[in-house]
């Protein structure tokens, strides 16, 4: 849902108290932004919990969001970032990885078996949090390495890297999974 | 194909369904919701507009109260004329810069508006007295008291007026 008229109704009528300005805004963004932290934290409770603190964050701060910016992609990036703050209090870490590491970058990058959608969602959620928060931040949230690096204090270099292993993770489970 | 093709084509079907119906319930009563609270900001920031008025209304019944008792007070009142012209001519420049200020800005309502007015009901009331009687000193003081209390009243808009202004935290809510 992008910046239309009615967008920026809702946002006045939040703005000025209407408590059904705010349901609407909910219900406009409220699947959606779960699916995101459904997928950032692995856990059905734990998502709603993140997104129940992102929406509080939303409303309160409605006041900041300037005319020009995108709502969706500021929801977005509130969500994200309790997301990431909650992995950080799960002590997940985003270290940088060494020169050397990313000559994997150039692996094989296609695959000569079916990929199903069941099996290429339980191979994401097998993955360590640290690769799976990359590889869905990079793919579903279409963020570039370079935001991606920054959100997590990394290089983006190393973004890349993790990126490319994760894949190579997923890849590896499909294959597992459906051979 | 690679990964994020295969994932991208079927966005859809990787998608879940929203949250639960409590986490709406939970949301609700965090709601910032301002109807009560900027109502407590309000009263807080302006008290002082509420005041005015309680002030005028209550002065304006003591004076009529004052004006009208047997009791003999002894004031000294200036010569009535003399007296009139100092204070209304006050009372009009005061009057003036508060109408300078935009009305939304001040927040006056029409009520505590019209008492801050120079010729309003007590006004009206003391000078319909004092054409009666003209010689009543009680009256005469009781309309004194009423200029006064109305510059002091004026002034004290005046100056918290200032300082809101000049405060950033006058700042209106902007798109």
């Amino acid at each position: 849902m992008e910046r239309t008229p009615v967008t920026d109704q809702i946002v006045v009528r939040c703005r000025k108290g209407d408590v059904r300005a705010f349901h609407e805004l909910y219900e406009a963004y409220s699947k959606a932004m779960y699916n995101i932290c459904l997928r950032m934290t692995g856990h059905a409770s734990d998502a709603e919990d993140v997104l129940q603190e992102a929406f509080i964050q939303v409303f309160k701060n409605l006041d900041k969001l300037t005319s020009d910016s995108s709502l969706t992609a500021w929801i977005k990036r509130i969500v994200v970032n309790h997301c990431l703050s909650y992995l950080r209090k799960k002590k997940v870490y985003f270290e940088e990885v060494g020169e050397s590491d990313t000559a994997e970058e150039t692996a094989v990058d296609e695959t000569h078996y079916a990929m199903t959608v069941s099996a290429v969602k339980d191979a994401i959620g097998q993955l360590p949090d640290g690769y799976r928060t990359v590889l869905n931040l990079y793919i579903f949230e279409e963020y570039s390495h370079r935001e991606i690096a920054g959100m997590l204090g990394i290089s983006e270099s190393t973004a890349k890297t993790q990126f490319m292993r994760a894949k190579e993770k997923v890849r590896q489970l499909v294959k597992l999974k459906t051979t | 194909m690679k990964l994020e093709d295969f994932i991208k084509q079927h966005r859809d079907s990787f998608e879940e369904e929203g949250p639960g119906p409590g986490l709406w319930a939970r949301l609700e009563k965090e709601l910032p919701v301002r109807q009560k609270t900027s109502v407590v900001r309000m009263m807080a920031k302006h008290w002082w507009k509420a005041a005015i008025l309680i002030a005028l209304i209550a002065n304006a019944g003591l004076l009529v109260k004052y004006a009208n008792t047997k009791q003999d007070v002894a004031v000294v009142i200036p010569e009535m004329e003399e007296m009139e012209l100092y204070y209304t001519s006050k009372i009009e420049q005061k009057l003036d810069e508060l109408k300078a200020i935009p009305a939304d800005q001040l927040g006056l309502d029409s009520t505590t508006r019209a008492e801050l007015e120079l010729r309003n009901e007590t006004y009206l009331l003391l000078e319909k007295e004092l054409t009666e009687n003209p010689g009543n000193e009680r009256i005469r003081s009781a309309m004194v008291r009423y200029y006064q209390m109305k510059l002091d009243l004026l002034d004290k808009i005046l100056s918290e007026q200032e300082k809101h202004t000049s405060s950033p935290s006058t700042k209106k809510d902007v798109l």
